[in-house]
Order: structure tokens, then sequence, then C-alpha cells
């Protein structure tokens, strides 16, 4: 277990320097070498400084960063489950403003303390889910006339 | 003395009333995470449509002021910066809002955005001839030398490990390199259609900042309230003030970085208040304190992007070539109606040109006044609950990344940018850096690109990039910032690593 | 719950779809793409130009303008290109000799077939500037500079392969002398910015920019890259009148175009409706207070003109 941080520091510099490798290859590989300069000098550092922090993880010297630990594993998945769903799917396909909402109601079930049981906080979360759309859509799109997906409602 | 002459035109009531629109409509755009003050300049515009050309540069104006200082509150509250001129305010003034001084990093941050303000739009009213001459001493090779002194910042921002914050801000300088490149039209990296017109800024900042907040909030799961509500402490608005000009050195230091980087064309804006941040920390007597919810370090940052607000519009309205994307669409907003900025502007609108300057002015202490009223209940932000928190932050970054260019795609590279941040700074790895390589590779690129192209049309290349006094200045100026960070890291190394031994005495492995 | 929201929102969408939606274009706001940045000339001009779009007697609906810039504009056409909807809700604002060239010189997904014009509203020539206090004062100054210093003669321009490049290759081979031409990766306005800084020896810009730079007292322009002069500057000699073999191929042509495929009852709507939008006299009174010269061109004349354009560009390009 006091392992963990140490295991989680060589994953992720490994996949940081991984990537340095791959930057360094494209800028190498890429043509025209004259718009690729700046890249290759780049790449080049950035590979020696991942390697180096790849190194130091290896070696467990690492000082800073916390890593994660299971119960803030467990605790972020369902909001980035949401989260990437909304960004990549809903707001695209049923319009920015019906997702927003959906979304927004979801996080709030989600995360929100109060009992699930109760009437009362689920009256709650509606009231504050479209308070605050409401404002959003009245302030952005009937003041402020800023485009946004419509597809499905508003 | 002219422009006192144009005083009464901006008292008169319907012109004060448009003042007090854009003051308060501008500081509560600019406070919204998501929105940057060039965005909420560009929202205005169609209200000026049926204006006349004074009124709408009054409402203008006073937007432009109040967005950038608006953009502190997102910044000091939930750390998402309003504009890059904000990244540095996160450092210092978050960590306050963090240990219940919300109020009074909020109080700060106003009192000093005035001051520096009101000094910018003094430069601005008494030195534009000066001004535009130093905006236009900048060649490529000036630029290409003041990015790098941008770069050398880096490694010493917002991060315990120069290492890491090197390596983050190599991270942002490869991330900036995506699409095509400028100057030659060659495709780089474009590994996903998203991706092919590069990372535009805005919504990257937005990502990098608001998302990983978000995602924190997640992880503190579905604790009860009385675990977690932050204690927001009352803050008297004389004791702000004293403060402000307790800490002269860092006000000056501000304000004076601010007024002079702020008005090179294209660079200084994005970088004028992390350099002031940077210069206050290296100058301070306490500089242990920086990071770590020092007043010091929001007072620099806060007067810096302020003061930048006047100097800014140096090069648009006497040589009408707009210096930042505000700027731009500000000339727009001028254009539209019949007004063509430039040294004759004054001569032949006077009166649109003064109030236009006179409502910055103006428009500056409405600011403040405005701000540290409503400092005690804005810092309440900090009382809503994580979950509500974090979907209103959520949606409004969606928001915010789509209207910069109605894109999908800048919403998709927010929140896989963002969500990789995430996970980074888990790790040791900070936005800020990141952040500072995206803004600053395109610009040393392509400065050095040019440079080099002229270089090779008339000179040769170290005659064009290692003479002249501007660009042996600047080269001092990096050498001895690296010369610092370097000496400070080894005096750190010391300290840290007796520590270190220390602890892992303690701890049995 | 899930599949109840699923099977509501496939119904709207079937019930959105299954209207006659050509008959009523457009129903909703219209977005136009612009692919250079806010306050730009083309941004300043699509917006004035636009503005009267929700008139009755115009399309009845707003157009929103929309900034795509980067890389001399080939990220917003690629984007027009490739990735929305050919409905008729998105149209794109055109650069000739820009995009032409573009994809004559290859790496873009976009060519003359991959849209369809709809009307031209500007023609902004290229015009010759040095800085006010300039050794040149005239285009037979600029050329003997040239031929004593062969590729010495920096000046400036938007970018590679825009109408400001174009009109370099024209004047390097009218002229038979070697420049050195600086893109500059801030479009026109950075442009300008090296010329009055004195970064550049001189430069080719708009005339709309160097219009309002001349009157600020910045520069001073020698000469113009059209077959005639300017009505905004009718003292300054074109290029041909100055000696030089220079026709009007990098004149910037602005106008509207949408992506192939758009149903053809929205292309002819919109052909017959967007050029009397032009003509409207508040568009033409804030165009001409702005200092952009207008040019109003049907969508027949368009496709003639992107025809002609494309074949001399690919004469002048296949030099390089």
């Amino acid at each position: 277990m006091t392992n963990l941080p140490r295991t989680q520091h060589i994953l992720a510099s490994g996949l940081v320097a991984l990537v340095g490798i791959w930057v360094a290859w494209l800028s190498f590989t890429g043509e025209p070498a004259r718009a690729f300069l700046f890249p290759r000098i780049i790449s080049v550092v950035f590979v020696a400084l991942a390697v180096w922090t790849f190194g130091k993880a290896l070696l467990g010297k690492t000082k800073v960063g916390p890593g994660l630990s299971r119960i803030a594993t467990l605790n972020i998945l369902p909001g980035i489950v949401v989260m990437l769903i909304y960004v990549f799917w809903a707001a695209q396909t049923l319009g920015f403003y019906t997702a927003s909402t959906i979304a927004f109601f979801i996080l709030l079930s989600l995360y929100d303390p109060a009992p699930h049981g109760e009437i009362r906080t689920w009256v709650k979360r509606v009231l504050i889910t479209a308070g605050f759309l409401a404002v959003m859509y009245g302030l952005f799109a009937l003041l402020l006339g800023v485009f946004t997906p419509r597809e499905i409602l508003f | 003395m002219e422009f006192l002459l144009y005083f009464g035109d901006v008292f008169s009531p319907f012109n004060f009333m448009l003042l007090l629109i854009g003051t308060i409509g501008g500081l509560i755009l600019g406070a919204t995470p998501g929105l940057s003050p060039t965005m909420a300049v560009a929202l205005l515009i169609p209200f000026t449509f049926k204006l006349d050309a004074t009124q709408g540069l009054i409402l203008l104006g006073a937007a432009y002021t109040s967005t950038v200082a608006g953009g502190a509150v997102s910044a000091i509250l939930l750390k998402i910066p309003g504009a890059p001129a904000n990244i540095a305010t996160t450092l210092d003034g978050h960590t306050m809002a963090k240990n219940g001084q919300g109020a009074r990093a909020l109080q700060l941050s106003f009192i000093s955005s005035a001051i520096g303000g009101v000094f910018g739009v003094m430069l601005l009213i008494f030195l534009t001839p000066v001004l535009a001459q130093w905006a236009l001493a900048f060649g490529p090779s000036h630029l290409f030398w003041l990015a790098i002194l941008g770069v050398t910042v880096i490694g010493s921002l917002d991060s315990s490990s120069v290492v890491k914050g090197l390596l983050s801000g190599c991270i942002g300088l490869w991330l900036a390199t995506i699409g095509f490149d400028d100057v030659m039209g060659a495709q780089r990296f474009i590994f996903h259609s998203s991706v092919s017109g590069g990372i535009n800024i805005i919504p990257a900042l937005i990502g990098l900042f608001a998302i990983p907040q978000v995602i924190t909030m997640f992880a503190r799961g579905r604790q009860q309230h009385g675990a977690e509500v932050i204690k927001v402490e009352k803050s008297p608005i004389m004791e702000s003030i004293r403060e402000v000009f307790r800490r002269t050195r860092a006000l000056g230091i501000g304000t004076m970085t601010g007024s002079f980087i702020g008005l090179i064309p294209g660079v200084g804006g994005q970088i004028a208040g992390l350099v002031a941040y940077d210069q206050a920390r290296k100058t301070s007597r306490e500089q242990k304190k920086f990071g770590t919810g020092h007043s010091e370090g929001v007072i620099a940052a806060e007067s810096a992007n302020n003061a930048m607000v006047g100097p800014s519009l140096v090069p648009l309205l006497t040589l009408s070539i707009p210096g930042s994307p505000t700027a731009a669409v500000l000339l727009g907003g001028l254009l539209i109606h019949g007004i063509f900025p430039g040294s004759d502007l004054f001569e032949n609108y006077p009166d649109v040109a003064w109030t236009f300057i006179n409502s910055m002015l103006i428009g500056q202490i409405l600011m403040c006044i405005f701000g540290l009223y409503v400092a005690g209940l804005a810092a309440r932000v900090a009382q809503v609950p994580n979950a509500v928190m974090a979907a209103v932050v959520l949606a409004l970054a969606v928001f915010g990344s789509y209207s910069v260019q109605n894109s999908m795609g800048d919403v998709y590279i927010m929140a896989a940018l963002g969500t990789g941040m995430y996970f980074l700074e888990r790790f040791g790895f900070s936005a800020a850096p990141l952040v500072l390589g995206l803004i600053l590779g395109p610009i040393a690129e392509a400065n050095f690109v040019q440079g080099a192209m002229i270089a090779n049309a008339t000179s040769s290349m170290a005659g064009y990039f290692f003479t002249g006094a501007l660009n042996l200045t600047l080269i001092t100026i990096v050498l001895a910032s690296i010369a610092y960070s370097v000496w400070m890291e080894l005096r750190q190394r010391r300290y840290l690593s007796k520590e270190d031994t220390l602890e892992r005495e303690e701890q049995p492995s | 719950m899930k599949k109840l929201i699923a099977a509501a929102s496939i119904a709207l969408m079937g019930l959105a779809g299954a209207a006659p939606a050509q008959d009523n274009y457009p129903e909703r706001p219209v977005m136009m793409m612009v692919s250079y940045g806010a306050g730009g000339a083309t941004d300043f001009q699509a917006r004035i130009v636009t503005m009267t779009a929700g008139n009755e007697d115009a399309l009845g609906m707003p157009i929103a303008i929309v900034n795509k810039p980067g890389a001399g504009g080939r990220v917003g056409w690629n984007w027009l290109a490739t990735q929305v909807d050919a409905d008729g809700y998105t149209l794109g604002a055109y650069n000739v000799p820009h995009f032409i060239a573009q994809s004559i010189e290859g790496g873009v997904e976009y060519s003359t077939d991959s849209f369809e014009p709809i009307a031209n509203w500007g023609a902004d020539p290229a015009v010759f500037v040095v800085g006010a206090d300039s050794q040149f004062n005239s285009m037979e100054d600029v050329v003997n500079y040239a031929k004593e210093n062969p590729g010495g003669l920096t000046f400036s321009g938007a970018g590679l392969y825009v109408g400001h490049h174009i009109a370099a290759l024209q004047l390097e081979k009218a002229a038979g002398v070697k420049l050195a031409y600086i893109p500059n990766n801030a479009g026109g306005a950075g442009a300008m910015k090296a010329v009055i800084a004195g970064d550049v020896l001189g430069g080719v810009n708009n005339l709309s920019d160097a219009f309002r730079a001349e009157k600020a007292g910045n520069v001073k322009i020698l000469g113009v890259f059209d077959n005639e002069r300017s009505d905004f500057l009718p003292d300054v000699p074109t290029m041909k009148e100055q000696g030089y073999d220079i026709d009007n191929a990098s004149v910037n042509f602005r106008g509207v175009m949408v992506p192939k495929g758009t149903p053809q009852p929205i292309i002819d709507k919109l052909a017959e409706i967007v050029p009397t939008m032009f003509e409207n006299d508040r568009v033409k009174g804030k165009m001409e207070a702005g200092g952009s010269p207008m040019h109003v061109m049907t969508r027949d004349e368009v496709i003639e003109m992107w025809a002609a354009r494309e074949e001399t560009l690919k004469e002048l390009l296949s030099g390089l």
C-alpha cells in the first residue's frame, strides 16, 4: 500500500516520457524540415526532462504529487463519465441547453450530500437546475444572443 | 489637460447610465468563469449599433476596463483565470480564498486594479507619443527575446519541482505547435480533426484550470455540509486599503511592469501579469510566503493587468494597429461608426477620443467602488455546495469554450486537456507553466522565423539577434533571470534535502 | 427513463426533419464563418454587409459571424469544406485569390469545387506601402534598390499564398528582381506594424488598411496592384502606369459562399437575396465610412471570376 504512489508516479512519468518520444519521432520524421525546426528543439528538451523525471520516479525520489487514492478515484469516476458523455455526445446531439440541464441535474444528484430518500431534496435539486439554466438562457441566449448548438427543445 | 474639457460628457445622465451598465455588466461577464474579456467586449458590440459613436465607446471602454478586473474574481474564488492576464492572480489569490480570506483577496485585487488602471490611463493621456515609439521599438528579434524571457519564468512558477515545471512548460510549447504552422502553412501533429485548427488559447485556458477544479470537487464525494464549508472571514475595507499601500514595492513593480510590458503589441498583455508576479517575488523580502496566500502576489499581478488596459490601446489609437485581441474588437467597434483611429483621431474626433479615455478612467474608479461593495458577498461563492459549483462551472466551461468560435472541436480540446491536466496535477505537474508555454511558443517561433528571414536578407543572424541596445538589454535580463533561478534552486535543494532525510528517517521503508 | 428520452428526442428530430425545410428557409439564424480574426478587414466588412440580413425584405433571419482564424485562412476553409452540414445554415466568407492559391499549392482539403459561390461584396486591391519617412518615393526607387541589393529588399505581407504574396510574386516577375518577402504571422495588421516600425523596408497590404494608415500619416502608398486606380486613392498610380506589367490577379475579392452539397433551391434563394443585401444604402454608407471598396457581383459572375483566377494563379505559381 505504501508503494502505491510510487508505482503511480512511475506509470505517470513513463506515460509522459512515451508522449515525448512519440513527439520527437514525429518531429524528426516530419516534412518539410523547415517547418519542424521548432518542434525538434522542443521535443529534445521535452524528452530529456521526461526521462529525468521517469528516472527519479523509478528511484522513488519523486518529491511532489500526492497521487490518486482509491476513494478519490471511486468518487470521481461517475462524475467524469457524466462529463465525458455530456461534452462528447450530448451537447452536440441534444443541443446545448437541453444537455446542460440533464447533465447539471445528474451531477447534482450524484454529488449533493442531502439524502436521496426525501422528496424535498429532489424538489430543491430541480429548482436549482431550473433556476441556473434559466439565468444562463436568459442572459446568453435571449439578451446577448450567443450562438449554441440547438437541437431539441431549445 | 485637454481631457478635462470632455469630462462633462461622461457625466450626462444617459452617458453615465451607459458607463454604469458597462462597468457592472463587464464585471459580471468578466467574473463568469469561461468568458474571456475579449469575448465579453465582443458580446456588447451589437448593443453599440443603436448608439452614436461616443456613447458606444463609453459602453465599450467601461466594459473593457471592468472585464479585466472581473477576470480576477473567478481567478481568486475558483482558480479559473478569466484571461491569460489573470493566471498569476490564481497563485496567491486562490490560496487566500481557500484560507477563508476570499473577501480580503478580492478587495486587494480591486484596489490594486484601480490604482494600476488609473496610472495606465494617465500614461495613455499624457505620454501617448512616447509610448507609441516604445511599442514600435520591438521588432521580431526583440519579441523573440521577450518570449524567451517569459520562458525563463516557467521553471519557478507554481511548482515545487523545477524539473516538472519545465516539463509542463515543454508540454505547453509542444501543444502550441499543433495545427498549421503560421508562416509556412505546413501541417503538424494533426492526429484528430478537432485539432486541425491548432489549439486555441482560450478553450485551453478554460479546460486546464476549470476542469481540474471540477474533478477535484467530484473527488470530495458526497460529504456532509458541515465538514467542508469554508469560513469566510469579514474584511474591513480600510484594512485592505492600508495593506495595499504598505506593499508599495509590489504595487510599484506591478504597475510599471504592466504599463510598459503591456503595451508591446501581441505579447505584452498575455505575460505582463506573470512577469510582474515573478519580479515582485524576486525582489520581495518575504519571498517564501509567495504562493501561500501572500498579499503581495495578488497586488503585483492585479495592478499589472489593469495597468495594461490604457497603454495596450496606444498602438490602436495612434497607429490604428490593434495590439491585443480585445483592441481588435474595439477597432471593429470604432470603424463601424466611421471613425479611423490614428494619430489624427484626437484632432478630428476629440470628443469621441477623450470621452472614451475618460470613460475608462471613471470606469476604473466605479469598478473599484462597486467591486469593494460586493467583495464580501462574492466571497460567499466559496460556500456554495460542491455539487452545485461543479455543475455550474462545467456548464459554463462548455459554454465559454464553444462560444469562442462556435466549434465543438474546441469543447473537445477543452475537456480532453482539462481531464488530462487533473491527472498530471496529481503527479506534481502544474497548469500555469503549461499555459505559459502554450502562449509563448507561437510568439517565439513566429518571431524567430521572421527574424531569421529578415536577417538572411539583410545582415547575418548573429548581427540581427545579438546586436542593438534593446536586444542586449533583453538578453542580459534573460541571463540574470536564469542565473537567479539556478541559484535559488541550489539553495532550496540544500534546504529540501535536509527535510527529506528527516522524513526518511521517520518513515521506515 | 433514458430510453424514453431517446425515443422522445428521435421523435422530435423526426418532426423537425419531416417539415419541408427548403420552402421556408431560413427558419433559424444563419451562421457565417470568417476565416480571419475579429477586427480584421474581412471580419469587419462581413459584419457590415450582413447586418441587414434580419430585415423582412432580406433573409428575415440574422446572420451571426463566427471567426475561425489560423494559417492564412486554411483553418476556416478546411472546416467549412469538411465539417459542416451543407444545409444552408452555415455560410462562409471567401477571399480570392487566397483560398484558390492555397488549394493549388496543396496540403488543404478544399478547392474551388468544394464550395458554391453566392455573391461577391468587395474588391480590395493590394498596394505597396513604405514608412512615412522612407527613402523610397516611387516603385522605381524600390526596384532600383532591389537591383543594387538582390534579395536584400525586405517587405512584409499577411502570409504565404494570400493576395499579398501573389502581388509580391507578380512584382518580382514583372520587374525581374529578387526580393525578400517576409510573411507575417499576425496577418495584415502585423505586416503593417512591421512597415511602420521599420522592421522591413516596405510591404504589401490591403488598400483599405493602407488608406487608413496613410490618413494617419504613418505610411506612403507607392502603387496599386490593380488594373485601374482606386476611388479612395485617385493620386496613386497603378503598377502598369509605372511600367510593370501586373494585372488584378492579387486583388482580394471578398464574398459569400456555401459548402458543396447545399440544396439547389437554397443556393438559388441566397443568390437572389444576398446581392440585394449588399446594395442596401445603410450597408453602402457604413462600408464607405470604413474605407472599404465595394464591388457587388452575382453568383454567375463570381463563378466566372473563380475560374479565371484559378487559371492565372496556376500559371503564376507553377514557376515556384
